[in-house]
């Protein structure tokens, strides 16, 4: 058939003999789609013909031969029948109902009174019907062969074979459909009882009939010329037939005859055209409920606020029962009676939920609002945490029907769109406000700075957590952090409730979370530490660092005590710490300050070698600081607090755990509630980052720009150096209290490895900015340590003390400038320890042992030295060189092992001996040249008598000779 | 902005949203890649592409109709009425409204050849064979026992 069509030339259909076949073969292969019948190609053709009306097909067809054929072509008749969209198991049943009843119709008419056969309409129809079916059918050769055979059996059994072709269903069902015409031109009032002669048929045949002729009698078939007045009619029909349902439903209703509310709503449902807007049998049914009109009567928004103007979500929450009560009441009953797909649970949640609960939070906020922003915000998210209830209840109450699946999110999208509309006000406002939190907070620091600054007063000065002070800042570091870890793991209070309702885990565990998250706030103030110091004991490690607290509190009256404990004897010490801990109180800082000397042995190079027996079994050394020299600089630590971090932190993570309740929001919400969880992370970020931290650094480096050893009559100790250092423990502190901050609250909603994340940028950058504070204030800091250091070196050593006059015995040992530069650097060099890495650590070292060596150098060749002064350079030397080797620092120890050995040139006596040494320069490890060493022995308090011969040995001339012309 | 060329040669220089509405230039556009090459259109003269263009600029931003018509939604909205804008739009001479539909098919723009068509469709009601065949310029090539064999086929769809 295929071969033979397409290969069939044009020419052939000129041929009489060819019509039979083109109408044998129907369906036979049309022309290319481009090709033109008419001045149209035929694909337009067939769109054409599925919108023509089916009374002008037969014209359409009867134009031409080509147009003859696609007439029939089923991609015009698939695209017409999808239009019809009856392609359902319950329409089918329909048709085939009214195939079989026209049937029996026609076989009775056919048996009783065949004259009457011409005189019915339907009966025409129907002969139609048969008459035109059989040429759509496979045989329809054969069929028209034997037309007159037929008309006698209608060919209902010939049609079924062909399901898969269009045309025919459609005509099937359109003859089907067609009689009903003649009915629906009946008076509006008798239209449904000619539709359904009696004995009327169930419901849902009737519902279903009725669904099947609207869509019939439509736009989308136009089956007849008056389609448009039979569609009217029908619909007067059908609302009709509904309003009857409506009714026969509220009398079930009232009976709560729940078997009969459950047919009339399936023949409702049914019978509803979904074009056409709400379905007003479930409308109705919603509407009956009081609780849309009295709720604003029975429930009070105004009563979550107490006479204070402070929140109590008691209301609320007995609000929300009672409506979660009618909810699951009248849902279950909506399940059971209503047909799944019509979803009217959800539609009456979705009722309640926005006119009733909706309403109620509506007026709810506009009273928070009024009363204040802190308010407001915290009732916004109380009333959605309370909202989210609708959720389980309408998820619950859904289950009780197998085959209604609810997904639940569509339970979710509830509360959603219900809260939609307070959402952007919602946002905005919780960023605006943590801003404004933040500037107060940081200026309220600010301003606290800067009247401590101009009182000047040491009374002032607050009571903080000082890393320095305690034995072990790693330590306390820890414990703060894990104080930090447990409050920031605790629950925040989103519904503000004072009674806890039994048997509610929902209220309970919040309201006591809250206290408990508040006491642990508080844990986290540094200065209530010592107060409460007791808690922190247990263990023998926070016995160290409640010790060391102690320690430091007292210390804080007169002076400043910095303890620089070797580890290792802590444990010795500890016991003569908790021995005279009763009589803390009474002893003074200063009696504590032993006098410390370091261990040193020292080796002298040379032939002459001394063991210095000076060795002490104390480690600890305890250096008073005179309040009077530290005043100026004791707010200097104020530049940053741990109290402000913790305030900034704590704020940002109310305003979180907020807008951490909408979370789930779907949608362009969701979007915008993580975009404000970001942005609320790096708001903190930048308070704490760019407000406090840098200005905090900035203002203690200036400090330090201005410290002038020369004005301070302490010598060992730098306080503004110290108190950097202290900054420093500070800010790493606060940044691993947001590093906590980050992986507890903020990795969830983020992806930790996104660099391009805004938050991970952000962090980066704080990180970075405290790096930078960090490293800008430890070179200033460097610089006015070693300047300190130059200055004790000056100022204590005295005129003649590496030029002893004769006869004074020799006390071999360093000198007194020696020492305290000494133990002011180590002091130092001890406190930074634990606060900052390693390699900030040995660069910091590094820096100073090349600038003590500069010192050095520039410090002896201002002297004038004897041979005996030599040894006291050497005794001094090697100080230094202990000092450096127990920083471990490689390069600089081996310069300082050459400082050393530059010693020995000033206790040489033989002036040939001493040019040999000169010249050495393997001695010196190439750090020093000749020319450098020259340089030395200028110094030499015999240089004027031994130059000659050391010029004479060194250069192997002599001036005085080779000068002479002659 | 891309450049189309119609059969007489004149230019039109029309923003990519716009132009996209018809699926043939967008495939092309998406095929070649930006480029400051005109498209010609030989198919399409500039008084319709004029027309066309109106059309596509107040179409602009809507969605394009899915190529699966399988969507039932989709299937029962398309087969409602035509707009009110569209009607006015489509309200042209018989000449024009030919040249659209062939334009709108040649350019692949679905809701504009649906509008067309069903204008057609509209046309066509109750005319006689005879006046269609003269709105489409066909020439009857039916033999009279042809032409009742068609008769008798389409015999149910008379409205009677």
């Amino acid at each position: 058939m295929d071969k033979f069509t397409t290969l069939e030339p044009v020419k052939l259909y000129q041929s009489v003999t060819s019509s039979k076949r083109t109408s044998t073969f129907p369906s036979a292969k049309p022309a290319a789609p481009f090709s033109l019948i008419g001045r149209l190609p035929v694909d337009v053709h067939i769109l054409i013909l599925t919108y023509v009306a089916i009374p002008d097909i037969p014209a359409y067809a009867l134009t031409s031969r080509a147009l003859g054929r696609l007439s029939k072509d089923e991609r015009v008749w698939e695209a017409r029948w999808k239009a019809f969209g009856i392609d359902r198991p319950h329409f089918n049943a329909i048709l085939d109902e009214l195939e079989s009843q026209a049937k029996t119709q026609a076989g009775a008419r056919r048996g009783q009174a065949p004259p009457t056969l011409a005189v019915e309409n339907a009966d025409d129809d129907f002969g139609d019907f048969t008459d035109v079916s059989a040429p759509t059918d496979e045989m329809g050769d054969f069929v028209s062969g034997f037309g007159s055979v037929s008309i006698q059996s209608p060919s209902i059994p010939s049609w079924q074979p062909k399901q898969t072709e269009y045309r025919a269903r459609y005509i099937r069902a359109h003859n089907l459909l067609k009689p009903f015409a003649r009915a629906l031109s009946a008076p509006p009032h008798a239209i449904l009882s000619s539709i359904f002669p009696p004995p009327a048929p169930s419901l849902s045949t009737q519902s279903h009939t009725l669904r099947l002729l609207s869509i019939f009698f439509s736009y989308r078939v136009k089956p007849l010329r008056a389609w448009t007045t039979l569609a009217s009619s029908l619909r007067a029909a059908m609302d009709l037939f509904a309003e009857g349902l409506l009714t026969a439903f509220d009398a079930s209703d009232g009976k709560g005859d729940e078997k009969s509310m459950l047919e009339v709503a399936q023949a409702s449902w049914d019978v509803w055209d979904p074009a056409e807007g709400h379905w007003e049998l479930a409308r109705a049914w919603a509407d009956k409920h009081e609780v849309f009109y009295d709720s604003q009567s029975k429930w009070d928004p105004l009563e979550n606020f107490t006479k204070d103007e402070e929140l109590d979500f008691d209301a609320m929450d007995t609000f929300i029962t009672a409506i979660l009560a009618i909810l699951q009441e009248q849902g279950s009953r909506a399940v059971r009676v209503f047909p799944p797909d019509a979803h009217v649970l959800l539609s009456f949640a979705e009722r309640m939920a926005n006119e009733v609960v909706g309403e109620y939070i509506s007026s709810l906020l506009t009273r928070a609002r009024e009363i204040s922003n802190a308010i407001y915000l915290r009732a916004v998210a109380a009333s959605f945490r309370e909202s989210w209830r609708i959720v389980d209840v309408v998820m619950q109450v859904a289950s009780q029907r197998a085959d209604a699946v609810l997904p639940k999110t569509r339970a979710e999208d509830v509360v959603y769109r219900m809260f939609e509309p307070n959402m952007d006000e919602y946002l905005d406002e919780e960023l605006e406000s943590l801003k404004q939190s933040f500037d107060t907070i940081t200026k309220g620091w600010d301003k606290n700075v800067g009247l401590l600054q101009h009182s000047n007063s040491p009374t002032a000065t607050h009571e903080q957590a000082r890393f320095i002070g305690s034995h072990n800042p790693a330590q306390v570091k820890r414990n703060v952090l894990a104080s930090f870890t447990d409050v920031l793991l605790l629950p925040v209070t989103i519904v503000p409730r004072t009674t806890m309702a039994v048997g509610k885990a929902f209220g309970a565990a919040l309201t006591t979370g809250g206290t408990a998250a508040a006491q642990g706030i508080a844990m986290l103030n540094p200065q209530r530490w010592g107060g409460s110091s007791m808690q922190w004991g247990g263990g023998n490690q926070n016995d160290k660092s409640r010790n060391g607290y102690v320690d430091f509190e007292k210390s804080q009256n007169g002076a400043m005590v910095f303890d620089i404990g070797d580890d290792e004897d802590e444990e010795e010490e500890k016991r003569n710490e908790k021995a005279s801990f009763d009589k803390f109180e009474e002893e003074k800082p200063q009696k504590r300050a032993s006098v410390a000397s370091i261990a040193t042995t020292t080796t002298l190079g040379s032939s002459h070698s001394v063991t210095p027996s000076i060795s002490s079994s104390s480690t600890r050394i305890s250096t008073p600081v005179p309040p009077a020299a530290s005043a100026s600089f004791d707010t200097f630590e104020m530049l940053l607090s741990l109290d402000t971090a913790l305030e900034l932190i704590h704020a940002d993570r109310d305003s979180l755990k907020r807008t951490d309740t909408f979370s789930g929001y779907p949608g362009q919400y969701g979007h915008r509630v993580r975009d404000t969880i970001e942005e609320i992370f790096v708001l903190v970020l930048q308070a704490l980052g760019d407000r406090h931290i840098k200005p905090g650094f900035e203002r203690a480096t200036q400090q330090m720009r201005a410290y002038k050893p020369a004005e301070h009559e302490e010598t060992n100790s730098v306080a503004p150096l110290l108190q950097f250092f202290e900054l420093v423990h500070i800010g790493d502190t606060m940044q691993s209290m947001i590093q906590v901050y980050f992986d507890k609250e903020i990795a969830s909603h983020i992806d930790k490895n996104d660099f391009l994340n805004t938050v991970v940028r952000e962090k980066k950058r704080f990180e970075d900015v405290l790096d930078d504070s960090v490293a800008a204030g430890l070179n200033m800091g460097t610089e006015t340590l070693m300047n300190q250091v130059e200055h004790i070196i000056t100022k204590l050593t005295k005129p003649r003390e590496y030029y002893p006059p004769e006869g004074v015995p020799l006390e071999l040992g360093p000198t007194q400038g020696c020492t305290e530069a000494i133990k002011c650097l180590k002091m130092h060099c001890q406190l930074l320890k634990g606060s900052t890495s390693k390699e900030v650590l040995e660069v910091f070292y590094q820096e100073i042992g090349i600038r003590l060596i500069a010192i050095l150098q520039k410090h002896i060749k201002r002297q004038i030295i004897s041979l005996n002064g030599g040894f006291q350079v050497i005794a001094d030397l090697n100080a230094y060189h202990a000092f450096i080797t127990s920083l471990k620092v490689a390069s600089i120890t081996s310069e300082f092992a050459y400082l050393k050995m530059l010693g020995h040139v000033y206790v040489v006596e033989d002036a040939k001996d001493l040019a040999q040494i000169v010249r050495d320069v393997t001695r010196y490890g190439g750090a020093y040249r000749p020319e450098d060493i020259y340089e030395f022995i200028q110094r030499r308090s015999d240089w004027k008598k031994i130059e000659k011969t050391v010029d004479k040995t060194m250069y192997n001339l002599s001036f005085k000779e080779d000068c002479i012309i002659s | 902005m891309v450049l189309l060329v119609t059969s007489d040669n004149e230019q039109f220089v029309v923003e990519k949203e716009v132009a996209e509405r018809s699926v043939l230039i967008k495939n092309m556009l998406e095929d070649v890649g930006e480029s400051d090459q005109p498209i010609p259109l030989p198919n399409v003269s500039s008084s319709v592409l004029k027309k066309v263009l109106e059309y596509c600029e107040h179409h602009r931003g809507e969605p394009l109709p899915t190529t699966d018509p399988t969507d039932n939604e989709d299937t029962r909205k398309r087969t409602t009425d035509i707009s009110e804008w569209d009607q006015k739009f489509i309200t042209v001479d018989q000449e024009m409204l030919f040249e659209i539909i062939l334009a709108a098919n040649y350019l692949d723009i679905k809701p504009l050849l649906d509008v067309g068509c069903k204008t057609v469709a509209n046309m066509i009601k109750g005319k006689t064979p005879e006046e269609i065949r003269k709105l489409f310029n066909i020439v009857n090539d039916f033999t009279p026992e042809e032409e009742a064999q068609i008769k008798k086929e389409n015999e149910w769809a008379e409205d009677r």
